[in-house]
């Protein structure tokens, strides 16, 4: 038997919820250690998924495949494998989940809990990304949810319960339909069959209708999370109410579990019915680009500011995608983890000056770079990266997209461009009033970043510079994969 | 070889200003900043081998190495593959002589800002963001692939809002950095597009290979024109042409040492040489080609008008500096290559040396406002005679730099079109006023406000030692480089757009062509008859005339002072963005959010109730009202009827039934 690398990353969070479970409630430091160490330890083999990945197949790699349930009238294997799409997202989701667990070491209040649930959540979400038995990806998303609504309205805001409650029935409402398409597409295979693998093969057996239906029940479950408008209000608010480390992990992972979905299950199982809703998708995009950067202009919190940024950026994966072509989905595959790494860093930042200042009231603020120059630095660094400027790993991402779906759609795409300028707009506005001009008296003892903060920052500082210098970090894992995607159906 | 290791120039002060933002702490009397001079030094060293090299043929141009950057899946004539992303050098004479100009003036700036920038509390700053600046139009100059010129490019925009919003401490540069940044974001938005329409057609970044593809006529002509246009809309931001002009008069904010670097060698240069580099997009559309040469004379005259009235020295010159990169824009827009590209290096010496100057003033009598200044020509003597020479150059007068290259720009322009050559020749008329105006304004006569002109003193020879050498520069940069046309055929050689441009130009010079010697003669005559004019009535010690002169032509002067309203204009497309964005904030929270979303969760909890009463009301009451049936109605009634104790009765239905049974079965 081959070394279960792809199970050891996503249980061995499992195993370090079950351990935090045992410790005494009093031990905290014992609960971070062991926290920590499952984290830490997840994200140690995902970078040796990133080294071991072979980069010239586009074929499934570290597969495992166990029959799991075994009845005459169902059968579910535990199958699970990574490809260029997929491994990318692994080791995103282990970096920003040991990323969002140090910045969450400042929680005070049940904190046992708070750690058994986040890494509960890491499981769902590794998961999600690696299953290719489609009972066992249902599984797994719905493990997402529940440790998503006990975060959120747990250790959330002032309207947490409502926050909470809205994006679990939103979310599960999704989900429903997905299932609906799931058992649509099992029922229709002969034999029947939860292989994904498999799914994608038997498109040519599928009538226009039905794959027009099925395309709409998982395109509503997967655009509830990009979140793709008008299924887009759950998440500022969402947003808003969670602590700092969950909107970190909302926007860094778990919205590429819609943009996934499209991708893995939408396009390849689906392609007649994607081709019809295509003028639809690409609509929504723009929409999703230029109303989420006017939304996002509008803010006066900065978090609910970067939470519209997301709709934005998550607009270029949507345009991406609906270019079909092998540039597009580079650039989807490409953004997700460059929306990731920088919009984690920005909820990251915007976290610690509420730590501080109790508000992220963007007028309340003022000449701060004067006061917490290092703090100043990093959060214009990101904001910078954010609104796509070259050198910077958004840029090339961004620019993939674009160029991915300006062939097919010129026009959508050329006022897409116009969304680039108003991200810079209400970027560049909110610097220059939080950070420039004269400083504002309240905040005159305002302390500067702790090392706990510095910590969690600086490697996503550093990772989105050196992606944008040296992109083919990662675009060599994806390419041949997206090459084949492209190929799929020509 | 030098030319190899040209890949240098650029790097060397990336890695400079690396090294003074991270190295050691921010200090008064801190030595980064030579780190920046030292790098500098260096790349100005191989840049001008590079000259030497190629000019005396032991380097032959055009010169490319390149490197793979990266690579990602791309569909390249319909068929999914994995593109190749090369990045790497081009040295054609355009560009090394852009490498020369600068290096050069970067290092002049960075020596003069060692006295300018002395003492500020960012000090140290400062020198890395300066040498990140040049860094970024270094690596615009040499970049052989567009992508990575635009990334250059942004980078120029990203270290100008830093540097013009340097001292954020205050209320007005913050301001003005966004302002630069947003407008010239919103020229690069056309870039962006040229961009995406280069690679969709010529499926290609290489300059090189573009060339090629272009010139064998493999792209449509409207895809050309739109590729075309788009650059323009990129130069038009960066290099402030109108309208886009707005953002460079409040660039003045920043340290006058940077508006010498941002309007003689990077940032506004950036325009002009984009436009010269993808020549070729142009010369193979003659829309792009005339709306080229139209948007450069329309910016020239509009800026050079508005150049006549501020009394903030930086102003008139922001304002000199948009009128010159006019005449340069339109200069290319009418096939003349070498002659705008002429222009943009003499202009880099003497505009650099006039707000150098200006900055030496500044520095003396902590003010910008002429009408403070005044009689400072005896106080501060190196400044006053090395601002003349600028003046005079940028006056256009024989024999300083300006001269020659104006005169090449007009000699062109008048062979494609002589409406244009008249409006340019007024603007050169009206270069010469303000120029002066600004001249005697700030040195001639007594000093206007005593308490700052007598305390002023002349800057120290760090400061001055830089404007000697841009006077020098300015004053025989001209005449030797038309000499025997050296640059002309320097510039030339092997550029990625040379000769074709040239022949260009002399198809159009069988129209019409003007006698060299009429043309300088007639020039200067007008030059020096405004230089007059301006003396007139601004020399003495107040200017009253020129007050008089003010009241007459109010309305003018209203229009000048507002700037043509471009601003009003692009304020209000701001307060537009801004109402609307607040509408979608009010749609995204009321009614898709309030109607929609929360109307699903009321409608389904009002569903709930309906079927809650339905139960109840209903069901609810079906299943007692089948218990009250069974129990009063049929239960007692049937008792009553037939259960009355009678054993024989019982069995009867007893029979009954069993033989009902049986008959059935």
């Amino acid at each position: 038997m081959e070394f279960p690398l792809l199970s050891l990353i996503t249980f061995i969070p499992l195993a370090g919820a079950l351990a935090v479970l045992c410790l005494p409630k009093d031990s905290r430091r014992a609960i971070e250690a062991a926290a920590l160490a499952a984290s830490a330890v997840s994200f140690a083999l995902s970078v040796w998924l990133y080294f071991a990945f072979d980069r010239s197949t586009a074929a499934m790699q570290f597969v495992e495949r166990h029959a799991w349930i075994a009845a005459d009238a169902v059968k579910v294997d535990y199958y699970l494998g990574v490809d260029g799409l997929s491994a990318p997202l692994v080791i995103l989701t282990t970096l920003m989940s040991l990323i969002a667990l140090i910045a969450s070491l400042g929680i005070k209040e049940r904190f046992k809990e708070y750690c058994f649930w986040f890494l509960i959540l890491e499981v769902g979400m590794l998961g999600v990304f690696e299953s290719l038995d489609f009972f066992l990806f249902y599984v797994f998303w719905e493990i997402t949810l529940v440790p998503m609504y006990f975060l959120i309205g747990i250790w959330g805001g002032p309207q947490k319960e409502y926050a909470a409650i809205k994006f679990f029935l939103y979310t599960l409402a999704g989900s429903v339909f997905m299932l609906l398409g799931i058992l649509a597409l099992y029922f229709k295979a002969d034999p029947h069959t939860f292989d994904m693998l498999a799914l994608m093969k038997i498109h040519g057996t599928l009538s226009f209708r039905f794959q027009v239906l099925a395309f709409l029940a998982f395109y509503f479950g997967f655009a509830i999370k990009v979140p793709a408008f008008p299924f887009h209000t759950w998440l500022p608010l969402a947003h808003v109410e969670a602590p700092t480390a969950i909107s970190v992990i909302l926007a860094a992972v778990l919205l590429k579990m819609g943009v996934y979905g499209i991708l893995r299950v939408n396009y390849c199982m689906l392609p007649l019915g994607f081709e019809w809703f295509l003028p639809i998708l690409v609509l929504i995009a723009v929409i999703n680009i230029v109303y989420g950067a006017l939304c996002a202009m509008a803010q006066n919190d900065m978090k609910k500011m970067v939470a519209y940024s997301s709709i934005n950026h998550m607009g270029y994966c949507l345009l991406a995608i609906a270019g079909v072509s092998a540039t597009g989905f580079s650039g989807a595959a490409f953004q997700m983890i460059n929306h990731g790494i920088i919009t984690g860093a920005l909820f990251l930042l915007v976290g610690v000056v509420y730590d501080r200042a109790h508000t992220r009231d963007i007028g309340a603020f003022g000449g701060l770079a004067a006061k917490v120059p290092v703090f100043a630095g990093l959060m214009s660094l990101s904001c910078f990266a954010s609104l796509g400027l070259p050198g910077m790993a958004g840029f090339i991402s961004e620019f993939l997209c674009f160029l991915g779906a300006f062939p097919r759609w010129k026009i959508y795409t050329a006022v897409s461009v116009l969304g680039v300028i108003i991200t810079a707009a209400f970027f560049l506005r909110m610097i220059e009033k939080v950070f420039l001009g004269p400083l504002n008296k309240r905040w005159a003892d305002l302390p500067d970043m702790n090392t706990r903060e510095l910590v969690s920052v600086v490697p996503l500082a550093i990772l989105m510079v050196a992606l944008g210098i040296w992109p083919k970090w990662a675009l060599d894992m994806m390419n041949t994969t997206m090459v084949s995607l492209a190929g799929l159906f020509k | 070889m030098m030319i190899e290791n040209v890949w240098l120039v650029p790097l060397l002060p990336l890695a400079a200003s690396l090294v003074i933002l991270f190295g050691g702490r921010e200090r008064e009397d801190s030595p980064m900043p030579f780190v920046g001079i030292a790098a500098m030094a260096a790349s100005l060293y191989i840049s001008l081998a590079v000259i030497f090299d190629a000019a005396t043929g032991a380097a032959a141009l055009p010169f490319e190495k390149e490197w793979l950057w990266y690579s990602f899946a791309a569909n390249l004539g319909g068929q999914p593959s994995i593109f190749e992303m090369r990045a790497g050098v081009l040295i054609d004479g355009a560009a090394a002589v852009m490498l020369g100009v600068v290096c050069l003036v970067s290092l002049l700036v960075q020596i003069y800002s060692l006295g300018y920038m002395h003492g500020d509390r960012k000090f140290k700053r400062y020198f890395a963001y300066i040498s990140f600046f040049t860094a970024s139009m270094l690596g615009l100059v040499v970049s052989n692939n567009l992508i990575v010129v635009f990334a250059c490019w942004e980078l120029v925009g990203v270290s100008s809002y830093l540097l013009i919003g340097f001292w954020f401490e205050k209320e007005a540069p913050p301001y003005a950095a966004k302002k630069a940044f947003i407008t010239t974001k919103l020229g690069d938005l056309g870039f962006f597009l040229a961009l995406l329409l280069i690679f969709t057609y010529a499926g290609s970044y290489n300059l090189v290979r573009l060339k090629e593809t272009v010139e064998m006529g493999y792209l449509p002509p409207m895809v050309l024109t739109l590729i075309g246009l788009g650059l323009l809309c990129g130069a038009a931001g960066k290099s402030a042409q109108a309208p886009l002009f707005i953002w460079l008069p409040d660039a003045m904010e920043g340290p006058t040492p940077v508006s010498a670097l941002i309007h003689a060698a990077t940032m506004v240069a950036a325009g002009i040489y984009l436009v010269a580099r993808c020549y070729f997009f142009f010369l193979a559309s003659p829309i792009a080609m005339e709306t080229v040469a139209w948007a450069g004379l329309i910016t020239a005259f509009l800026a050079g008008s508005m150049a006549l009235v501020p009394y903030d020295i930086k102003r008139v010159l922001a304002f000199s500096t948009v009128s010159q990169l006019g005449f340069m824009m339109c200069a290319l827009g009418v096939g003349g290559y070498t002659a705008g590209l002429f222009h943009l290096t003499t202009h880099a010496f003497f505009k650099a040396l006039l707000f150098l100057g200006a900055g030496s003033v500044i520095h003396a009598v902590h003010t910008n406002d002429m009408r403070s200044m005044g009689g400072l020509s005896k106080r501060m003597p190196w400044t006053f005679l090395t601002m003349t020479v600028g003046c005079l150059a940028l006056a256009g007068i024989p024999p300083f730099a300006g001269f020659f290259s104006k005169d090449q720009i007009l000699e062109k322009v008048f062979e494609h079109s002589p409406v244009m050559f008249a409006v340019l020749v007024f603007t050169a008329c009206l270069t010469a006023f303000y120029t002066f105006r600004m001249l005697f304004l700030t040195f001639w006569g007594d000093g206007r406000d005593h308490h700052r002109v007598d305390h002023a003193e002349e800057s120290g020879a760090v400061m001055t030692v830089p404007l000697m050498i841009l006077a020098a520069l300015s004053l025989v940069s001209g005449w030797a480089l038309e000499h025997g046309h050296a640059f002309a055929s320097f510039v030339g050689s092997g550029g990625a757009a040379g000769h074709a441009a040239e022949a260009a130009g002399h198809a159009a010079a069988a129209g019409h062509a003007i006698n060299p010697m009429v043309l300088a003669a007639g020039v200067t005559a007008g030059a020096c008859f405004f230089i007059a004019l301006a003396y007139s009535l601004y020399a003495g010690r107040d200017f009253s005339r020129a007050q008089r002169l003010k009241s007459l032509f109010q309305p003018v002067f209203d229009l000048l002072e507002k700037r043509y309203g471009f601003d009003a204009f692009f304020l209000g497309l701001v307060d537009l963005a801004d109402r609307i964005a607040v509408l979608c904030r009010w749609v995204d929270i009321e009614v898709i959010d309030k109607v929609f979303v929360d109307g699903w969760g009321l409608l389904c909890r009002v569903a709930a109730e309906i079927s809650h009463l339905f139960d109840a009301l209903f069901v609810d009451q079906a299943v007692d009202g089948c218990g009250y049936v069974s129990r009063d109605i049929a239960g007692r009634g049937l008792r009553s009827l037939i259960a009355r104790g009678q054993v024989q009765e019982y069995m009867l239905y007893l029979a009954v039934g069993v033989s009902l049974f049986a008959i059935l079965k």
